[in-house]
């Protein structure tokens, strides 16, 4: 477990500015454009001037070319990348930017065009994110997140005897907010646990509807002291606590299949930081590339029981009036993919009452995750734990 | 599956030494000679760091700790090879190797099926080690196994 929390950046940070680019199938919109609009999006919702920003964390390797482009002026640039938790761990970094004296304002962006050109990988190479390879295991047919995946899912039947139905669950559930939402790939179109059953076999045991699908984005997430977030226009959602942690301890130990990723010192270092329970958690934001990653997520964070995640979803416990509400926007497999960006511009909508016909009334408190990296011979390494908070 | 995949992996140099083993049907291990430790691909002991390692012949058996049956070609060159097994073999020695499983068919592939190395032998610079059931008729086999 992880060493004892430190609680004394709860409370004093914020996301003070989201914006959103438009999110979909083949926008046609340069990467760096949708950084644009995504920034100049935060900007606007926010208040700030192009001149407040001054520490930039970029999410590709294009970062040096963003801050121009932007025409920004920040102290520091730098580019993180891990995965699916880059979104989290990227308001963590903006806060220890900040609290170490090197900005006081921090953007924090995404944007990708993997249907209109792909994305710019390791290698130099260009594809969409369904097409990453993966060390000698590529040779052996391992291409896309999927598979590795898939591998998660096949312990999963196999030690507890969860279903290809259980996996339907969440995509039904997933879809039936979608449809609620007009930002999401899937509004107004929901589908049944039949549709899902009818759906393509993919990568066994994952159907075509178990699977998200790439989608053009960007999303610009605006980080400062929580006195100055208070004096803009925007709601700030409170930082009330970050953790990491990461799946290479369980490849250590040979728990990786059985583990989606390494949750609980994530888990133990945000909570303890925000000093809540799970009980006080209002929505979850889940990081969602595959059905299985919400039944394992739930797990180990301990909404329900080990192995109990498929029936706790078939029983209707992530729906809007479950037990724990869960990817209010339908996330990424019937939201839109903007890797850990989904589940944060999700958590934020909600902090801030803006999730509009999936609002959760009086939501005060959000569980935000991201977990990938994607490279070597898995994917599943990173893991991020996200606290937000209204400020009430 | 009979047909072969592309060989469109260049591995880390450090690995070459089990890949050169591959050539004349050696199935070897990055160990450890202080604790015996076998890693793969080629590691770092996490007790004993960088200057003990050695690449050590072993028994290139274990069994199926998951696998996916994959449908569908991300990339045109898998296109005839669907349906195909990848799968994460627990080595008799503790270390995974992702591979694919012949010598059965796709959805006879189970956790916990007991598998041994199948050499590959492609040409005379290449040989790629896949795995196959101990047992060649596993289709009745429990699949409520647990391993």
């Amino acid at each position: 477990m992880s060493r004892a929390a430190d609680a004394s950046i709860s409370g004093r940070f914020a996301v003070a500015g989201l914006g959103m680019s438009p999110q979909g199938r083949s926008l046609g919109i340069p990467a760096l454009e949708l950084r644009k609009i995504a920034l100049e999006n935060a900007l606007t919702d926010s208040g700030l001037a192009r001149s407040d920003i001054d520490g930039y964390i970029g999410t590709s390797s294009e970062m040096f070319e963003d801050i121009r482009y932007l025409g920004l002026s920040p102290r520091f640039a730098w580019t993180m990348q891990s995965g699916g938790a880059t979104a989290s761990w990227s308001v963590l970094n903006a806060v220890g930017a900040i609290l170490t004296g090197q900005a006081d304002v921090v953007a924090c962006t995404y944007g990708a065009a993997p249907t209109s050109g792909g994305v710019v990988r390791v290698d130099g190479s260009r594809g969409g994110f369904g097409t990453y390879s993966y060390g000698y295991p590529a040779m052996y047919g391992m291409v896309g997140a999927g598979m590795a995946h898939a591998l998660h899912a096949r312990r999963h039947m196999h030690k507890y005897g969860t279903t290809s139905e259980h996996l339907g669950a969440v995509a039904v559930a997933q879809r039936a907010h979608a449809s609620l939402r007009p930002d999401a790939q899937g509004f107004g179109q929901p589908f049944t646990l039949n549709d899902h059953q009818n759906s393509r076999m993919v990568v066994d045991p994952f159907r075509l509807l178990d699977c998200c699908r790439d989608t053009d984005g960007g999303v610009c997430v605006i980080v400062t002291s929580i006195e100055r977030a208070r004096d803009l226009r925007s709601t700030p959602a409170v930082v009330l606590g970050v953790g990491t942690g990461h799946n290479i301890r369980n490849w250590w130990t040979g728990d990786v299949y059985d583990m989606h990723d390494d949750i609980a010192p994530a888990k133990a270092t945000a909570f303890g930081q925000a000093g809540i329970d799970l009980d006080d958690i209002d929505v979850a934001a889940l990081y969602d590339p595959f059905s299985i990653s919400v039944i394992m997520q739930l797990e180990a964070y301990g909404f329900c029981g080990p192995g109990e995640g498929g029936p706790f979803v078939t029983a209707g416990n992530t729906m809007l009036d479950g037990a724990i509400p869960t990817n209010t926007g339908g996330g990424q497999l019937s939201g839109f993919y903007a890797t850990g960006f989904t589940a944060l511009s999700e958590g934020l909508r909600q902090i801030r009452g803006e999730a509009g016909p999936t609002q959760i009334p009086n939501a005060e408190i959000a569980l935000v995750s991201g977990h990938g990296g994607n490279g070597g011979i898995q994917n599943t390494w990173a893991h991020a734990t996200l606290i937000l908070g209204a400020d009430r | 599956m009979s047909a072969t995949p592309p060989m469109n992996y260049v591995g880390h140099t450090f690995d070459a030494p089990f890949w050169d083993g591959c050539l004349t049907h050696r199935f070897l291990l990055h160990r450890c000679t202080i604790c015996e430790r076998d890693y793969w691909p080629a590691s770092t002991c996490i007790e004993h760091g960088s200057k003990s390692m050695e690449w050590t012949e072993s028994s290139g058996a274990g069994v199926v700790h998951t696998y996916t049956v994959v449908h569908h070609a991300y990339t045109p060159e898998w296109a005839d090879k669907i349906p195909y097994a990848l799968a994460v073999v627990r080595l008799t020695e503790g270390p995974f190797f992702h591979t694919n499983i012949v010598g059965c068919a796709p959805a006879d592939v189970h956790v916990g099926m007991e598998v041994t190395v199948f050499w590959d032998d492609i040409d005379a610079d290449v040989t790629i080690p896949r795995f196959a059931p101990i047992t060649p008729h596993s289709t009745s086999t429990n699949k409520d196994n647990r391993d």
